[in-house]
Parts: structure tokens; C-alpha cells; sequence
């Protein structure tokens, strides 16, 4: 963009001083719009196994082992709060990456209660269930939806994705710990001892189809995930996302934290079921 | 040596350097890092929409990042970007719109108002109307209904209600 700027500056300068005619500059870089407009290539992408560059993968047991213990513990937590800084990179059409950050609160308490605050720089959300419905507003646009809710916060994100096309946040919290999430690992190693923000964790590497993905454990008592870091590998720019987690296993709240009581000027709005973009709706 | 020509030439070039610049401002984005390991989740994968809009490197500087919840009186917030990505792209507050100048013009070039169509923003002048308990935001004589597309905000063209 910026080299484009300058192209545009020197080549006004060359038409206002009059060296040569602007007519043969005018094939200065094109908008690398082309390339990118296709989108949508992801699922696409051939499926290589994990293994195939470097023969077998390893797995290591004892690294699947610490996983499944680690999604054990999550599975048989009541309630927990988190604070979670992420950060996710978006590849722009030309294959550049940009990162963006983003804090979350969350509160869950199981089986079916969660309300989850995401802000960053770009957008500011606020989800919330109570076991019977789930809304999610965009606080500053103050436009909200609401849907029926599923009985369990598993199935919650189920629906949200499958139907609505919409993440959780922290969405593998609610995952870890079942056997298909230990299935799909190709590749797992131990890295070692890490220190996040003082706690000493053990560092993980799983490979799986379409990521590269780490995982710091806590050690000791609390198995807790406190880091996470997700390499896309199904494009060749290969953008990562991080989420540093700080854990409140005693939080205090107030019941009606998981339930959405609109402001008076709220509008409410549909979430579309997916695929989006849904057909042209009429009113009347 | 100056000539008419050149002076010409000159100054339409001068004419069309803004408005070059705020096209080839526009960077779409093919997609996101996934954010979880558990679903490799469609949520990741770009819709197709279009995402027109936006370029400004200097018209409005009026930035307000510090959003209260209290519901504060500058809604303009207005960040330098120059990339048209998913984001909350309108905080107007009930009558509508809030961008730059410039950004304007390039959205009612090229915004399509095909029945149907979606787009993450809103061109200039819209109100926020209500008809039989639905939202709309009347932008001229396209009407846009607004809708959650996954977490994001998404405006559809739609038939004008009344």
C-alpha cells in the first residue's frame, strides 16, 4: 500500500516536471486484489498426514497421557473463572499476516451456565447463558441476539458452531478430555519445563490434521492449561493464534451474571443460521 | 517546461490520487488463525462478503478508544485502518453513520445494493428504523437489515418494508 502511495507521488511528480508522458507509467502495481478474492480455499486443501514429511510422527504416551489428564481435570471443574489475553493473526488477501489481540473474562459454572466478555481493539462482545437461553450482544452497536439453549455447555458450542457458525471462546475448554480430541493427535512430544507468568508448566507439542498446536500444563495438583498456541497449517501463511490463561478456581458471582437482560434501547436481531450469507428476507 | 498539457495532466492526476489511494487501501482478509483444536471450526473460514470501504490514512484523527459501558457521549470511534476486516464497523448512535468522509464516497461506489447481498458496513447517511418490531437502517432508498453472522455484525440488503 505504502509502496503504491509512492508510486502514485513519483509518478505525479514525473507528470507535473514532464519527463516522458504518464501514458507508459500507468502500469504501476495493480492492486494485488485478484489473487485473494477467491477465499473460502481452506477445506480444499488436500489432507496430508502430519507424517508423511518426516516418516512416523512420534507420539509420545506420557505427552497424550498429561493431555488426558489435563482434560480429566478441566471436565471436573465446577466453576472457574479465567482472564485469557489472545492473540490472533488474520491473513490479509496477499498472504500477510496481521495480529490482533483480545482479552477475555469468562465464568462458567457446569453443567450449562457461562457468560464470556471478549474486547479487543476491533470489536467488544458479551455472551451469556443460563441453561435456557443464550444471547450475545455487541455492546456498543447495543444490538443483541438470543436463541434457545442446549442443556449442557458441550453441546452449547456444539449448536453455536455447527448452526450458527459461531465460536466460543475458549471453546476447548469445554472439549479436552473426551477421547475423540486425544484420536486426532499425530504427533506429540514433551518440550519441557516452561515458566508462564511464575507458574512452572510443562510444554507440550501436538501435531494434528490442519495445526501444529502447544499446550502449557500446569504442573503439579492443578493441571491447568496456561498457555495455548495454534498454528494453522492448512495456510501457507500459516497464522497463529495464542491465549494466555489466568485461572480463578474460587470465583464470586452473582447468578444473574449468566443471564442477559437487555437495555431498554438494545435492539434485538437475528443470528443467522449457517451458511451465511442467508437469502434475501422480506417482512412483509 | 510547463505546458497546458502537462498542467493538465498534472492536475487531474492530483484529482484522482485520493481516491486511487483509498482503493487500493482496501485489503480484504482470506482468513483467520483457528482458534481452537477441539472443532476445526468453520467459524474460521472467511464468508463472502463484500468489504468495501474504508482506506482513510488522515481525514478524521478523532479516535476515542476508552468505550464506557456507561454508554459515553463520543461514539466516534474512529482507528486508522487500512484493512477491511471484520469489525464492529458502526457505533452511531440511532441515526446512523459514523465514517470518514472519504470512506463514504468509496463505500456508495461500490457497494452493491443487491437484494441479498451482505456487507460488514453501512454507507453514509443511514437511519436506524423500526417497522413492526424489526431494525432496519435506511440508507437512501436501500434498506439494510442488520443480523449476527457468527459473532459479527452484518448488514443484508433487503426489500424496503414500507
Amino acid at each position: 500500500m505504502k509502496l503504491q502511495a509512492v508510486a502514485l507521488v513519483a509518478l505525479l511528480v514525473v507528470a507535473c516536471n514532464g519527463h516522458g508522458s504518464p501514458q507508459e507509467n500507468e502500469t504501476a502495481p495493480a492492486p494485488s486484489q485478484a489473487a485473494g478474492t477467491a477465499g473460502v480455499a481452506e477445506p480444499s486443501v488436500p489432507a496430508a498426514p502430519a507424517s508423511a514429511a518426516s516418516g512416523a510422527a512420534e507420539r509420545d504416551a506420557s505427552a497424550i497421557a498429561a493431555l488426558d489428564r489435563m482434560g480429566t481435570y478441566l471436565r471436573g471443574l465446577t466453576t472457574f473463572q479465567i482472564r485469557g489475553e489472545t492473540s490472533r493473526d488474520e491473513v490479509l488477501d496477499d498472504g500477510q499476516s496481521v495480529e490482533f489481540g483480545a482479552v477475555v473474562d469468562m465464568i462458567v459454572q457446569r453443567p450449562n451456565r457461562i457468560r464470556a466478555e471478549v474486547t479487543s481493539d476491533r470489536k467488544q462482545r458479551l455472551y451469556f447463558g443460563d441453561g435456557k437461553t443464550f444471547s450475545v450482544w455487541a455492546r456498543r452497536m447495543n444490538y443483541y441476539a438470543t436463541i434457545p439453549a442446549p442443556p449442557t455447555l458441550r453441546e452449547l458450542a456444539d449448536t453455536l458452531a455447527d448452526k450458527y457458525d459461531l465460536e466460543l471462546p475458549l471453546v476447548d475448554l469445554f472439549y479436552w478430555g473426551e477421547r475423540k480430541s486425544l484420536d486426532e493427535i499425530r504427533g506429540a512430544s514433551d518440550i519441557g519445563p516452561s515458566q508462564i507468568d511464575g507458574v512452572t508448566c510443562e510444554h507440550y507439542a501436538f501435531r494434528q490434521e490442519g495445526a501444529d498446536w502447544q499446550v502449557w500444563i500446569q504442573q503439579g495438583d492443578y493441571p491447568l492449561p496456561r498457555k495455548l498456541v495454534i498454528r494453522t497449517t492448512t495456510d501457507d501463511a500459516r497464522p497463529q493464534y495464542t491465549a494466555t490463561l489466568a485461572w480463578n478456581l474460587a470465583p464470586s458471582y452473582d447468578d444473574t451474571a449468566f443471564t442477559f437482560v437487555p437495555p431498554k434501547d438494545a435492539k434485538r436481531i437475528t443470528l443467522v443460521e449457517a451458511p451465511a450469507p442467508a437469502p434475501a428476507t422480506t417482512p412483509h | 517546461m510547463w505546458t497546458w498539457r502537462r498542467l493538465v495532466t498534472c492536475v487531474a492526476m492530483l484529482a484522482v490520487l485520493p481516491l486511487a489511494i483509498s482503493v487500493w487501501a482496501q485489503r480484504g482478509s482470506r482468513g483467520a488463525a483457528r482458534s481452537s483444536v477441539s472443532r476445526s471450526s468453520s467459524a474460521n473460514v472467511n464468508r463472502n462478503v463484500s468489504r468495501d470501504v474504508n482506506a482513510n490514512r488522515s481525514v478524521n484523527r478523532d479516535v476515542d478508544r476508552n468505550v464506557n459501558a456507561n454508554r459515553s457521549v463520543n461514539r466516534n470511534i474512529d482507528v486508522d485502518r487500512d484493512i477491511d476486516v471484520d469489525v464492529d464497523r458502526r457505533y452511531g448512535v440511532g441515526n446512523g453513520c459514523c465514517y470518514h468522509p472519504v470512506a463514504r464516497t468509496a463505500a456508495a461506489v461500490t457497494t452493491a445494493a443487491v437484494i441479498g447481498s451482505m456487507v460488514y458496513s453501512l454507507p453514509s447517511s443511514c437511519s436506524e428504523v423500526s417497522v413492526d418490531g424489526v431494525t432496519y437502517q435506511q440508507c437512501g432508498s436501500t434498506w439494510y437489515q442488520p443480523q449476527f453472522s457468527g459473532s459479527s455484525v452484518t448488514y443484508i440488503v433487503v426489500n424496503p418494508p414500507r
